[in-house]
């Protein structure tokens, strides 16, 4: 049958099941994650971002809402230049806080 | 105790010190303002216009300044040493004499925040890039080069408060709203110029502030965007390229402007710093001087004789300033009397 | 001159033989394990070194200097280069003068190991002869300047501080057992050879002291317990040798020669890392020179300890090393032996695993190859500003004015700026994604046509110029591309008499690069030079680098302080330095002006 229309899943997060092992992983390893105020400073900056969108904000916005693929896409473009970590008004060394997301697999144990 | 009035030395002729200096007088003591700049007025002085409800500076100064009239003011008078005494204080001035007193009140107030300390907003290299107070004298003078009929205008709030990086982890609490009030403003003045405001947070508490906010969105169409400003670049013009991201939305944005204003944010006026270390004052986590408590004991000192009123022991807006300013003047009515 | 022993045998130089033998076994094992760890290529090239007249003549001579003399650590600290030097030549000499004696009175003994050692208790009156006498008072010589030593190394032990150095090591058990058995190898000897000394001839230390001891012993039974202790005590040291910092005596008899050949470190741990970690002496001098070392806590992170580390295999405790340090290549300058501690952590972070690595083999550079294409050409200045000029603008906008003043005709690498130069990935261990960053950037270069880069960051700087291998392209830093304009006129630089300016040297631009001198002539034309109380080779990195990965703000703070406060050491008027990165960590902290290079120039012509 043909409504016109398709169903899709829901585009909305839900806060209930969402994955969140990588973020818990970061932020024991990495605590100051926890202090972002996603004020942009980071991804206006980030050099790789024109051509990338890479976001240190969305990133850790992204592991929060169980945005996985989107995280990965963005990591994989950084390159490491640091400006994030000289521009964030917390303070985070989101440079370092890059590398160690990388090294965290999918159910957030540190690769060895 | 002599019969003799207690002498209590005003530190600063601000608004703080102004009012406290009156109602210390009104209450039979002989206040002696002391004050570093030829003028009395303090920042004040320098503003235009204030929130919330555009009210001349002038018209808060001016009954402050003539209550003051009969005051003992030194101007122009810099402080070369505070020496604690067995319960008075010793003052010594910059020509070399002293002043004997009772109780110290500072009404020090605080610094702008120097905007050139952060290169990437580039004030001090790009001529289209000026302070909130550059913005106020140009209210009052009308005469700044930089500002000339300006198309685009941008606002950056939080320019060296939240600010790790900046020595300031502080919300300097009156800068939004300042930036709103003078947005509106600019928009009074050119009406065709598109202004943004570029925000981290919007904080706006106090009274009426809320509504302020909702004409500046609904009568000026004024444009916020939630990002904070990362770097400042050059147009082969010379207008300025302001980056940023607009977090809302999740995509970069770029915007070339005539005008870019830094709100500059509140800093412990250093010289304050210096005198309280003289008498044993200490200062708090975030740079400011540290009261008794932050709860019923603002105006208080951890010194016996020691009071504060005013931005000293953080930012403040004018009513809470002239608020401070009289309870501290009580506090000093109590302490002197008490003692009597 | 008479043999006191027809069999020339006691029992007392088992113990000596046992050491001997163990640490020679070890060190020849180990020796031909460095070497097989080499890539083939690096021992092919190593092991022809060896046979060239040039690299041993090169060999022999910094051997002689570095092992024996001391020469970087007489010129680092006297007082420490006399009592390295003293203990390594004298105990050389002490072991060459014995060889002689052998040769010369004994031919047929040569082939005892023990016999050179053992002289004095095998040989008697040696002294009659004017031969036996020079060499008798040789012996004594070297043997009171070991002695010298000794006492100064006990004293630095005890209080760093009188000889100069305000840290100095903690000792590991296995040190503590060497440097014991060390100290006490000369005492002993001192007392053997007394107390044989009027039977087998003596000089100036031996004889008095002979004549001392035998007022109150009247007889001779305590000889042979000496030579005992004495042979014990060479044994004790040289069995614990290999796993004390001692073998960095053998190590870096090999890593010289390595060295000279060219070898670089091209594995984390084996062949010539292992090498570096074993010349590694011990001495501490990385701990004061390290920046970090103003905050006590850092001391556990200097090279020193690194070594250590690598040598104990903590793997926690060389990750957290390793990814702490800003790199700033002090602790190479000021290594003796020159252990490259930078060099060292990068390769350990090369090796780390990740679950996720960038790529950039990808990445669509097309429209700034054409557009560097179409605007370059031979004559032109391609300037590449990076990453962190963007967020000092005053720099780009100096140095943009400073080459249309001098009419020179530039233009950007990178307007859009989506480009990093690839060392700062290099500098996080991830070498293989700058190869291909590097590989995207060298296109654009190319494709400009350009026969100058120019680079107003040391960062950037040093990958163009190591990495990219831009044959016919010369890669330049600003300030001495402007130096030289300004020395042919181009530039006219107008000099303010009595602005004290002092330059900052970059750990990039400086010890990374050998840069030194250009751009403090270039600022003697704008005002009066003044040094900071460390610059050149020994110039204090601003706490900001990038080097560091883990650092966090808060922990740089006392870093960039300490660094100012030695940088103002002369009261400048303003701090001038050539690296955004340096600019922007300095601005925050600093009591006065700090201004790039460029903008002093520019502002002054």
């Amino acid at each position: 049958m043909d409504f016109g229309f398709q169903l899709s899943p829901s585009s909305a997060v839900n806060l209930d099941t969402v994955d969140r092992r990588r973020y818990d992983a970061l932020v024991q390893l990495e605590p100051d994650a926890l202090t972002c105020i996603g004020c942009g400073s980071c991804s206006a900056t980030c050099t790789a971002s024109p051509w990338s969108g890479m976001s240190v904000r969305k990133v850790l916005l992204g592991l929060q809402r169980g945005r996985d693929g989107e995280v990965d896409r963005m990591l994989s473009a950084c390159m490491l230049c640091g400006k994030c970590s000289m521009v964030c008004p917390r303070g985070i060394n989101t440079r370092q806080l890059i590398l160690t997301l990388c090294r965290l697999d999918k159910n957030g144990e540190v690769v060895r | 105790m002599t019969n003799r009035q207690p002498v209590i030395a005003v530190i600063g002729a601000g608004i703080a010190g102004l009012e406290a200096a009156h109602q210390l007088a009104a209450l039979g003591y002989k206040p002696v303002l002391i004050e570093k700049a030829p003028v009395v007025g303090g920042h004040v002085a320098e503003w235009n216009r204030l929130f919330p409800d555009m009210t001349p500076a002038a018209e808060v100064l001016e009954p402050l300044r003539a209550r003051a009239e009969g005051i003992k003011t030194l101007l122009n008078t810099e402080i070369s040493a505070i020496n604690r005494l067995k319960d008075e204080y010793n003052i010594v001035l910059g020509d070399g004499t002293t002043l004997l007193c009772q109780a110290v009140l500072f009404a020090t107030g605080f610094h702008l925040f120097d905007a050139s300390r952060k290169e990437e907003y580039g004030y001090g290299i790009y001529n289209r890039v000026i302070t909130n107070r550059d913005l106020e004298q140009w209210f009052n003078t009308r005469q700044d080069s930089r500002i000339d009929h300006p198309k685009a205008v941008g606002f950056v709030h939080c320019v060296g408060s939240r600010d790790l990086k900046a020595g300031n982890a502080q919300c300097s609490k009156v800068c939004c709203i300042t930036a709103i009030k003078q947005a509106i403003e600019i928009k009074e003045e050119f009406p065709d110029a598109e202004v943004y405001c570029f925000y981290m947070d919007l904080r706006l508490f106090g009274k009426k502030y809320e509504d302020f906010y909702i004409r500046a969105q609904r009568d000026y169409g004024i444009h916020f965007i939630r990002g904070r400003v990362s770097e400042v670049g050059e147009a082969i013009d010379g207008r300025v390229v302001v980056k940023a991201e607009d977090t809302l939305s999740g995509r970069p944005v770029k915007v070339t402007l005539d005008l870019l204003v830094l709100m500059a944010g509140i800093v412990c006026n250093p010289d304050a710093r210096h005198y309280a270390q003289q008498i044993g004052v200490a200062r708090d986590e975030d740079g400011f001087l540290e009261s008794r408590n932050n709860l019923d004991a603002i105006t208080e000192s951890s010194r016996p004789g020691v009071f504060f009123a005013g931005a000293c022991t953080g930012a403040k807006t004018v009513p809470e300033t002239l608020a401070e300013a009289r309870s501290a003047a009580l506090a000093i009515h109590l302490y002197l009397s008490k003692r009597a | 001159m008479r043999e006191r022993f027809a069999s020339g045998f006691d029992p007392f130089v088992i113990p000596f033989l046992i050491g001997m033998f163990f640490v020679l076994g070890y060190c020849l094992v180990a020796m031909v394990r460095v070497i097989a760890q080499l890539p083939k290529d690096d021992r092919k090239r190593f092991l022809l070194s060896l046979i060239k007249p040039k690299y041993i003549w090169m060999n022999l001579r910094d051997i002689f200097l570095n092992c024996l003399i001391h020469v970087k650590l007489w010129q680092r600290n006297k007082v420490l280069g006399y009592m390295h030097s003293s203990i390594a030549f004298g105990w050389f000499m002490l072991i060459v003068l014995g060889h002689l004696e052998v040769m010369l009175f004994v031919p047929e003994r040569i082939h005892l190991f023990y016999y050179p050692i053992f002289f004095n208790y095998f040989v008697a009156e040696t002294e009659s002869t004017v031969q036996g006498s020079l060499l008798m008072f040789l012996m004594d010589f070297f043997l009171l300047m070991i002695l010298s030593g000794i006492v100064l190394a006990v004293i630095k032990r005890f209080a760093s501080r009188i000889v100069g150095m305000r840290r100095t090591t903690r000792l590991s058990l296995m040190d503590r057992v060497g440097l014991y058995s060390l100290w006490a190898i000369f005492p002993l000897r001192l007392l053997a050879e007394s107390f044989t000394a009027h039977i087998s001839g003596g000089s100036f230390l031996t004889i008095p002291a002979n004549w001392i001891f035998r007022q109150f012993l009247g007889n001779d039974l305590n000889a042979l317990p000496t030579w005992w202790a004495y042979s014990i005590a060479l044994m004790v040291f040289m069995c614990v040798l290999p796993f004390t910092r001692y073998m960095h005596i053998p190590a870096e008899m090999l890593l010289i020669p390595m060295r000279n050949a060219g070898i670089k470190i091209r594995h984390p741990r084996k062949g010539f890392a292992s090498l570096e970690v074993y010349s590694c002496p011990g001495c501490g001098v990385c701990i004061d020179a390290c920046p970090m070392s103003v905050q006590k806590v850092n001391c556990k992170d200097a090279t020193v300890y690194l070594n250590r580390q690598l040598r104990r295999g903590d793997e926690r405790r060389i990750a957290e090393i390793s990814d702490k340090c800003l790199l700033c290549g002090k602790c190479s300058a000021v290594c003796q032996v020159g252990v490259q501690g930078p060099e060292l952590r990068l390769a350990q972070r090369e090796r780390r695993k990740y679950a996720l690595s960038p790529a950039f083999a990808g990445l669509d550079t097309a429209a700034l190859v054409s557009a560097a294409a179409s605007g370059g050409g031979p004559g032109k200045v391609l300037y590449f500003q990076g990453c962190m000029t963007r967020l000092t603008p005053s720099i780009r906008r100096a140095t943009t004015s400073l080459l249309d003043k001098a009419d020179v005709r530039w233009q950007l690498m990178d307007p859009d700026e989506g480009l990093c130069c690839g060392r700062p990935l290099m500098m996080a261990g991830r070498t293989e994604q700058a190869r291909e960053l590097i590989a995207k950037n060298r296109e654009i270069i190319r494709a400009s046509g350009c026969d100058t880069l120019l680079l107003s960051c040391p960062i950037c700087y040093r990958v163009f110029r190591d990495e990219y291998a831009l044959e016919g392209v010369r890669v330049v830093h600003h300030s001495v591309f402007f130096q030289e304009l300004i020395a042919a006129g181009k530039l006219q630089v107008r000099h303010e008499e009595g602005l004290r300016l002092v330059w900052h040297d970059p750990c990039e631009l400086g010890r990374g690069c050998g840069i030194y001198e250009q751009p403090r002539q270039a600022l003697a034309a704008a005002g009066e030079l003044v040094e900071a109380d460390r610059h050149h080779a020994e110039s204090i990195c601003c706490g900001g680098s990038l080097g560091s990965l883990t650092l966090s703000f808060g922990q740089r703070v006392p870093m960039v302080r300490n660094a100012l406060d030695k940088l103002t050491a002369a009261a400048p008027d303003q701090i001038v330095t050539g690296c955004p990165l340096c600019l922007a960590t300095f601005v925050r902290e600093a009591d006065r002006p700090v201004r790039d290079i460029a903008e002093v120039l520019d502002e002054r012509s």
